[in-house]
């Protein structure tokens, strides 16, 4: 006659020789969205006393966006470059901002399309986004200041806005 | 040199930085309060430069609709981190409420520079 002791003994010893398998499931979804990335940060070159620049030729970086939209047609971007610095010494001449925005990569070859479909104004330029995949913006920045006067000594820092908004 | 190039560009892959915010197009659900409604989002902070997001909400002109974020509306995000978070409007102005952003503040760091500043709107349609 066998008592609980044992019976739960021998139960206990099958259930611990036995092993089972377990499925680990790993879920995800695709769902339509739009990644804003600073791909490169923007630096300033000073090629004469009175410019501030980002192009390469001048000792700048021009700063580079990247736009990512998982489906065509949902999202629309909007990319405003500088009309003024947000961190400088004091300046008490006019700052003469001038800049744009063109496409520097793009992930499908229609995407080159966008430079010629993009709207500009003010300093704001709108791209519709008519393509799912990658787009890389170059902002170009350029600041004159006064009548060939120097800018003073210090930091200088502009803000490039990038929006993505749905459509 | 194909090196070089090479290395710079796994450089500057490692170096991106992203804002991700989601749901494109959200729906206004009942909350629990009677007269207010809710919409909830996720944002994703994949900036490093960035930990505070400005949350906005707007009609079809981009005038501002009121709305009420628990804990503000400049919500903290550290890095690699998501954040799902309600945001709360008054049923009145449920037929106003169009564009449900975020956008990222920066920090002044003392060097000659552009910054990023984005944002990403969603739509109530």
């Amino acid at each position: 006659m066998l008592n609980k002791t044992t019976i739960s003994c021998i139960l206990l010893s099958f259930w611990s020789l036995s092993s089972y398998a377990e499925d680990i499931p790993i879920t995800g979804s695709v769902e339509s969205k739009c990644i804003v990335t600073q791909d490169t940060a923007g630096v300033y070159g000073n090629p004469s006393p009175e410019s501030l620049t980002t192009a390469s030729a001048s000792g700048g970086v021009h700063p580079v966006v990247r736009y990512d939209v998982i489906q065509a047609d949902y999202y629309m971007a909007k990319i405003t470059h500088p009309t003024s610095f947000s961190e400088s010494p004091v300046l008490n001449d006019v700052v003469d901002f001038t800049g744009s925005t063109s496409v520097d990569q793009v992930s499908d070859a229609s995407m080159s399309a966008y430079d010629t479909n993009k709207v500009e104004y003010d300093n704001v330029t709108e791209i519709d986004l008519s393509v799912a995949g990658s787009t890389w913006f170059k902002v170009e920045s350029t600041a004159d200041y006064g009548y060939d006067k120097a800018f003073p000594g210090g930091q200088y820092q502009a803000v490039v806005t990038a929006e993505c908004i749905a459509i | 040199m194909k090196y070089v190039m090479l290395l710079l560009i796994i450089l500057y892959s490692g170096r991106a930085t992203a804002h991700e915010f989601t749901p494109t197009y959200p729906k206004l659900e009942q909350s629990y309060m009677e007269g207010v409604l809710k919409v909830s989002m996720r944002l994703f902070n994949k900036r490093n430069d960035i930990r505070y997001y400005q949350v906005g909400v707007y009609d079809d002109d981009w005038n501002k609709v009121p709305f009420v974020v628990m804990g503000g509306k400049i919500i903290n995000v550290e890095y690699l981190e998501t954040k799902n978070f309600d945001v709360y409007i008054q049923s009145k102005s449920r037929k106003k409420v169009r564009y449900i952003c975020t956008m990222s503040k920066t920090l002044q760091d003392g060097k000659t520079k552009t910054l990023l500043k984005s944002r990403i709107c969603s739509k109530v349609k």
